[in-house]
């Protein structure tokens, strides 16, 4: 099964970026999902988008991608997190799929 | 005195110095200057802290909408910060703050938890117990309701202390 990776990123890779990718990882790996989850400051990312699938991100994204981006912000407040982790599971599926084909 | 002494989560002080109670400020500007002082008097992180949070507030603002509370985060890199800590705002009038991840909004943020971090990796689990208040409806409203400092501090307190199982 193709790991997807997923970067996420605050404004310096720290805190909050880690803190929102630990509970992202949690809430994946308890749907059996193989993905790899990171965490990355805002201004790290451009020499490191090329390596994930998926950003999810607690600061406006400057570096213009097409990959997906989601907010991370539901994952820090609660508000909003089931949804949030349902889109992104769609979209794991959808690149796992996209990958194995 | 017991209940009024530092305490110490892996190094990191929450501490009724550092702790501000019906606080009136009209931005977030003020409040960030009044608990950066508090940080820079009793020691804890150095003069250039409040500017560099200031700075980073303006690239990266930092306030979130909870359930029960409009809560801002400030805080900036390790190179500023002496030892590691957190000061506390509950404000008497809600002060407007950008939201984090979409600064083109606007939150009414009742609560300011600033953060002073020497070592992001050696206080991780313990910022995490700190962020997870976000989702604690209890914690918030206690915090909210509270009028001395030391009911402040035990809310935040008993709020880590039910994280300690959820978070290593």
């Amino acid at each position: 099964m193709y790991k997807v990776k997923i970067v996420v990123v605050c404004g310096s890779g720290v805190a909050m970026a880690m803190h929102a990718a630990y509970k992202l990882k949690e809430k994946l790996e308890a749907e059996k999902l193989s993905v790899h989850i990171d965490g990355s400051g805002n201004n790290e990312l451009p020499g490191r988008i090329a390596n994930y699938d998926i950003v999810v991100s607690n600061v406006q994204v400057t570096v213009e991608t097409n990959k997906p981006v989601f907010n991370a912000i539901p994952l820090i407040t609660g508000v909003g997190e089931d949804e949030l982790v349902e889109k992104i599971i769609v979209k794991v599926k959808e690149i796992q799929a996209e990958k194995s084909a | 005195m017991s209940n009024t002494e530092d305490t110490t989560l892996a190094n990191f002080k929450i501490d009724e110095k550092l702790i501000l109670v019906n606080e009136s400020a009209d931005s977030p500007e003020e409040i960030i200057r009044k608990l950066g002082t508090l940080l820079f008097d009793n020691g804890f992180v150095k003069d250039s802290y409040t500017q560099a949070v200031l700075d980073r507030e303006k690239v990266y603002p930092t306030g979130l909408q909870a359930r029960m509370a409009g809560v801002a985060i400030p805080h900036t890199d390790t190179d500023h910060v002496l030892k590691p800590a957190i000061a506390i705002a509950t404000l008497a009038k809600p002060i407007t703050f950008q939201m984090m991840a979409t600064p083109e909004e606007k939150v009414q943020v009742e609560i300011v938890i600033m953060l002073a971090v020497h070592d992001a990796k050696l206080v991780i689990p313990v910022l995490r117990k700190v962020i997870f208040i976000l989702e604690n409806d209890d914690a918030l409203v206690a915090m909210k309701n509270a009028t001395t400092k030391t009911e402040v501090k035990t809310a935040m307190l008993k709020h880590i202390e039910s994280m300690n199982k959820k978070v290593k």
